[in-house]
């Protein structure tokens, strides 16, 4: 078993170095798709970070009756903070809603100033875990005799929900498109660099070498130029951090600051599983070729 | 069909007049010989014709079993997907300690034999058997085993040209997972007897054509096969360098191995007068002891 390794990983060596340009067209072939997916799946995760914020965005706004008490308020917050679907309330008092409201439109100042009493009604702002659950926390509020009325968003909040929707699969498509062209030119060249060593396979076959000595040296071969290829991708990655970082913060400057770091570490793990991953795909389906005769 | 050329006496211009052909395989041979045979081959080279008459299982040596069946053809019937038949029902046995010339023109079916006899191919119809072993019936893992007991030599000697002469060599016995320790002795004792110790570190590319030849030999006897097969073996060599390699398989012979050999060279196979088997549109027409590479009436 030692001596196995030992032969299969000296052989794996041994033939990258010996078969240097079709070892570097693989290497050049596998980090130039690896970089593609990589831009690809940052690109991704920042559609996806939009996404989430916006769906974030989605306020449930109810509008209070002028008589309900502070103790009124205080149950309903706690109520809604109760629920599953609910991940921040916020209460909006009267007074604060004509700060708010003067804050936004100064012109108005005037107009306000000459009622008597303040017009806003007192409010509660209620963030979603996801949008969709819209209509389960609207029915309740309805319910409730505090609550005069609850905006309604119903229309938008459905096609926002249908836009998500196509933008996260389109974006899963894409990835799983360039995903199987990665695979394919990554595995076609490889198969390249063991055609080119026919006559190695064939003379191994012939001095009576079982199947596994012939293969698992392309194999670690196979997964050597997708370790230096995913290598190779991440000290670019790590070069071209900067920029992307700020391409990112500048593009969607709503981003959460966490986003950008776990993108970081999972595309680390990413690159090296694709990389290693489809090298040895690779050489097990090109070798296997020779095998099954 | 009878040719003028089987009637004319051979003419090796090496044998006449010395040593030369054999310089290389020459002395460490003859010990090894020697050692190994009860014949005394005094002289290293054969003389064209000396076999005549010579009983083919003289010589011998104590642990082969001369009559034993290496391998056997039974009824074998190859056709190809596009339709071309290779071999029409094919009966071959070749025993224990043999040495076979097996003839005949292009695409009389001697490398579709040499195909089923290595398991490349299996029969459309019959038995291939060796050892007993019936090839078609082999499990996919068993076949590189069966392969170990196969030496195979081509005309383009099939050298791997980055690796020495030693490296080539030991690389069958690598890829079958022995131990350096069983590696090394077995290189240098075959090295010896194809008379290659003296270039062991060159590359395929530094050596002759039969040096060459030689090193694919060693390859091929390095796990002492039961059959050693060469197909065309002399096809990329001049007649003298073709001739050292004969001489070299008939003394792989004498040491015990079954030589199987598919040639075009009719000089040599007139000269030695082995066992012929010649074939035609994929059917033996002659098998013969001692004959001429064609037919003599």
């Amino acid at each position: 078993m030692f001596a196995f390794v030992g032969f299969s990983l000296r052989r794996a060596w041994l033939g990258f170095w010996r078969n240097g340009l079709m070892s570097l067209a693989a290497t050049a072939t596998m980090v130039l798709m690896l970089v593609l997916l990589s831009g690809l799946i940052i690109l991704l995760h920042g559609l996806d970070a939009t996404l989430n914020y916006v769906q974030q965005e989605v306020q449930v706004v109810a509008y209070l009756k002028d008589g309900a008490t502070p103790q009124d308020t205080a149950g309903l917050v706690t109520s809604l903070q109760g629920m599953a679907q609910v991940t921040h309330v916020e209460s909006v008092s009267k007074d604060k809603a004509l700060q708010d409201f003067l804050a936004r439109h100064p012109d108005e100042a005037e107009v306000i100033n000459s009622l008597s009493t303040n017009p806003l009604p007192a409010s509660l702002q209620i963030n979603l875990r996801d949008p969709s659950d819209y209509l389960d926390v609207a029915t309740y509020l309805k319910t409730q005799p505090a609550v005069d009325r609850v905006l309604n968003i119903k229309q938008t909040v459905d096609q926002m929900v249908t836009v998500i929707g196509i933008l996260r699969a389109g974006g899963t498509a894409i990835l799983v498109a360039v995903g199987l062209i990665v695979l394919f030119i990554i595995v076609n060249t490889i198969r390249l660099a063991v055609v080119s060593r026919a006559d190695e396979i064939e003379i191994m076959r012939l001095v009576g070498a079982s199947d596994a000595f012939i293969r698992w040296p392309f194999i670690f071969e196979g997964a050597f130029v997708g370790l230096l290829g995913a290598g190779v991708t991440i000290v670019l990655l790590l070069i071209g951090q900067g920029q992307i970082t700020d391409f990112l913060s500048g593009y969607f400057q709503v981003l959460p600051v966490e986003a950008a770091v776990t993108v970081g570490q999972n595309l680390i793990l990413i690159v090296l599983g694709t990389g290693v991953g489809i090298g040895v795909l690779g050489s097990y389906l090109s070798v296997r070729s020779y095998l099954i005769r | 069909m009878p040719s003028s050329r089987a009637t004319s006496p051979p003419a090796w211009p090496c044998c006449e007049g010395g040593a030369k052909p054999d310089r290389a395989i020459g002395a460490s041979l003859v010990a090894i010989v020697s050692a190994a045979t009860s014949g005394s081959p005094s002289s290293p080279i054969r003389r064209p014709g000396a076999t005549n008459g010579r009983g083919e299982t003289a010589e011998k040596p104590a642990d082969s079993v001369p009559g034993r069946i290496v391998l056997a053809m039974q009824g074998v019937t190859k056709s190809y997907p596009n339709g071309r038949v290779a071999l029409r029902g094919v009966d071959l046995t070749i025993p224990e300690g043999d040495f076979v010339f097996l003839v005949g023109p292009s695409g009389a079916g001697k490398s579709t034999v040499i195909k089923l006899l290595i398991r490349d191919e299996l029969p459309t119809k019959g038995a291939v058997l060796l050892d007993g072993r019936d090839l078609g019936r082999l499990k996919r893992r068993e076949v590189p085993k069966i392969r170990r007991k196969i030496g195979v030599v081509f005309q383009d000697f099939k050298l791997l040209p980055n690796k020495t002469v030693r490296d080539n060599v030991g690389f069958a016995l690598e890829v079958t997972g022995a131990r350096r320790s069983v590696i090394v002795p077995a290189v240098d004792r075959v090295l010896r007897v194809v008379g290659l110790t003296g270039q062991a570190d060159q590359l395929p590319s530094q050596l002759s054509g039969g040096e060459q030849q030689r090193t694919a030999i060693a390859r091929a006897l390095v796990h002492n096969p039961r059959l050693f097969i060469a197909d065309e073996p002399t096809g990329n060599l001049d007649p003298m360098i073709s001739w050292e390699i004969i001489q070299l398989l008939l003394r792989i012979n004498d040491l015990g191995v079954t030589v199987l050999m598919a040639t075009h060279n009719a000089e040599v196979v007139t000269a030695v007068r082995k066992r012929v088997v010649a074939l035609e549109n994929g059917r033996i027409v002659r098998d013969q002891v001692g004959a001429a590479y064609h037919r003599e009436d």
